[in-house]
């Protein structure tokens, strides 16, 4: 994955991507507004469906290129886990990324 | 001779009371041990005044304790009733009012909600608590259930005696299970398959994929969809495992294949969405599958492009293409030769104890390569019919048009197919409108109907969109009454509370009126067009 561009404030990073899951994908509207913290694994808000739409989301947004190791229930546990795993940039997914994506 | 479905357990038990049966997560459990405590519950259920021929819902996802919850239901001779624990809770009360359950076999997580339907589902009686916390017992008591709602704690299940319940009076013709599936008028079919139907296939299917003590066998399907009744019972015929891994498994295929290697897996059996994932985002060649030596697919069409991608990074594995609606078990296969995938793969040939033949729009026998008709099955494997719809089930169980002598029934499958050259049958589209969507049947009207609960709608029309991962995707085109303002949000959310996630529209379109054809019809083409 690609560095994403400092220029993306801390806020408007979190609120890009709770803005999309909210809008989205969220079915159960005692979950909204939707925090930043919670589960989206646990609570069924992502599935296999939309989960591959968030990625595909990122991917055109921000322009950037989620690798298959990295499509881990880690970096998609919330919307803060979302936000920590596009900053961190290549650094740890490079090693395993190559021929793949 | 095992002529109900429990037989496969209380012969494996017998033979090999030692070996796995059920391995989920870090919890096993052998067949002694499956067996001894399925008897715990069904003597629970007995107790409960479950009666030979009941309904038992069963509300938690693929486990260990739902499969034991599953046996047991069998061994008090009732019929067990998947219901999906992602589902919505208004759908959920419409499926257990419709089969009549009084009595729902839940998890500890699902008890709760089990037990919150009461208020919508008059007849249930009792909430029985299987698993999870095994050696925890006691652990997370409920809060108070409604009154006149029993329920039964995992202690005092397993304070009943293990041993064979004796005296069920089940028949081979008495019903197993029912799946529920979509239905076009907006009600959901339940499709009853007996305990003979589903040893025909299971006895078949073991056979086929050559099943053997030492495999581990591994579907993602969850319990409702029909695919679950070959790992739970085909894989308990020949004494081997069942692995369980959890529903949302192959959202991080990474994650699965790993599990797959440390699982050993032998037998992999899912949609062709879920093989497609895990040869694009599985890193595959990162991972050590060489046990994993039969892969099976069914449900849906396998997009060629993936399933020689497959068959390219796993070339040790058979690779096996099942066909059949539930109403059918499976009715036709195919073995994709090791060379690599036909263009389109055909679903093949008739399964053992299954014949399958096509009729021509005219009604003739389709006998020539290349001729199209419509697909229609008999033989034991056929279901009952519908829960409660007679007049759905007489649309589709007909009497066999080619048998003159005798009454013998077949099912209209609905599908279009071709024969070729080498007499496999070829899949080529549907006569109606029916979807699949990640495998799962959705019908259109299904959704349409949902959609037309919502006051402001004025008319809807629901398209599928073709998609290379999922099969399809969902449009809805909307008309509205006025000037409600309703927003596309308001429309998903409509539907979120009416419809499992699958069948909720993926896309959204309002439009002022809905193109006609010259008959007044929807012009479904045209709409289709202008995208």
């Amino acid at each position: 994955m690609e560095e994403l561009q400092d220029t993306m404030e801390v806020t408007q990073l979190e609120a890009v991507i709770n803005d999309y899951i909210s809008r989205e994908f969220v079915q159960d509207a005692t979950l909204l507004p939707l925090a930043n913290t919670t589960p989206l694994l646990e609570t069924g808000v992502l599935d296999s469906l939309s989960l591959l739409r968030l990625v595909l989301f990122v991917q055109e947004r921000f322009g950037i290129v989620v690798d298959d190791v990295d499509l881990v229930p880690e970096h998609f546990a919330s919307v803060d886990a979302i936000c920590a795993y596009l900053r961190s940039g290549t650094g740890g997914t490079a090693a395993h990324g190559e021929g793949h994506g | 001779m095992a002529y109900l479905l429990q037989h496969l357990l209380t012969d494996s038990a017998a033979r090999r009371p030692d070996r796995p049966a059920v391995a989920a997560g870090d919890r096993s459990l052998t067949y002694s041990e499956l067996d001894g405590l399925s008897n715990q519950v069904a003597r629970v259920l007995i107790a409960q005044g479950v009666a030979p021929g009941d309904r038992v819902g069963v509300l938690a996802p693929k486990s260990a304790a739902s499969v034991v919850g599953i046996f047991g239901a069998l061994k008090a001779g009732a019929c067990y009733v998947p219901l999906d624990p992602s589902a919505p809770a208004g759908r959920l009360s419409t499926i257990m009012r419709d089969s009549g359950i009084a009595v729902v076999l839940a998890d500890l997580e699902k008890a709760p909600g089990a037990a919150a339907l009461a208020g919508s589902v008059p007849q249930l009686r009792s909430v029985i608590v299987v698993g999870p916390h095994w050696g925890h017992e006691g652990e997370g008591a409920a809060a108070a259930p409604p009154p006149g709602l029993a329920v039964v704690p995992w202690d005092a299940v397993l304070a009943e005696p293990g041993g064979a319940v004796t005296g069920n009076p089940a028949i081979e013709t008495d019903l197993a299970y029912i799946l529920y599936t979509s239905g076009s008028t907006g009600i959901p079919k339940g499709v009853m398959i007996s305990h003979r139907s589903s040893l025909t296939f299971v006895a078949w299917a073991a056979a086929y994929a050559g099943l053997g003590e030492q495999d581990r066998v591994c579907s993602p399907a969850p319990l409702h969809f029909d695919l679950s009744i070959f790992d739970i019972f085909a894989t308990c015929r020949a004494a081997a495992c069942m692995v369980v891994v959890p529903e949302r498994a192959p959202m991080f295929p990474v994650r699965l294949v790993e599990q797959m290697e440390k699982e050993r897996i032998s037998v992999w059996y899912s949609v062709p969405s879920v093989l497609t994932m895990l040869v694009t985002y599985g890193n595959l060649a990162g991972f050590d599958l060489s046990r994993l030596r039969t892969v099976i697919f069914a449900g849906e069409v396998f997009p060629v492009k993936h399933l020689g991608g497959l068959m390219a990074a796993l070339p040790h594995a058979r690779y096996l293409n099942w066909y059949g609606p539930t109403e059918t078990n499976v009715c036709t296969a195919f073995e994709v030769p090791g060379g690599g995938p036909p263009d389109p793969v055909p679903i093949g040939k008739a399964c053992a104890n299954t014949d399958v033949f096509a009729v021509a729009s005219d009604g003739r026998r389709v006998s020539r390569p290349g001729e199209v008709g419509e697909l229609y099955v008999r033989g034991p494997s056929l279901m009952q019919g519908y829960w409660g719809q007679p007049g759905k089930t007489q649309e589709v169980l007909v009497p066999n048009p080619f048998q003159a002598a005798y009454h013998e029934t077949a099912y209209r499958t609905g599908d279009l197919v071709t024969q070729d050259v080498d007499g496999n049958y070829v899949y080529l589209g549907r006569q109606d409108g029916m979807v699949k969507t990640r495998g799962y049947r959705v019908e259109l009207g299904e959704v349409e109907a949902a959609l037309y609960g919502h006051p402001a709608i004025h008319e809807a029309v629901v398209l599928p969109i073709p998609d290379e991962l999922l099969g399809s995707r969902l449009r809805a085109v909307i008309c509205v009454d006025g000037p409600s303002g309703l927003t596309r949000e308001e429309v998903l959310d409509h539907c979120r509370r009416r419809l499992p996630g699958y069948m909720v529209p993926d896309v959204v379109e309002f439009c002022e009126t809905l193109p006609r054809t010259s008959n007044g019809k929807v012009d479904r083409a045209r709409l289709a067009g202008a995208r």
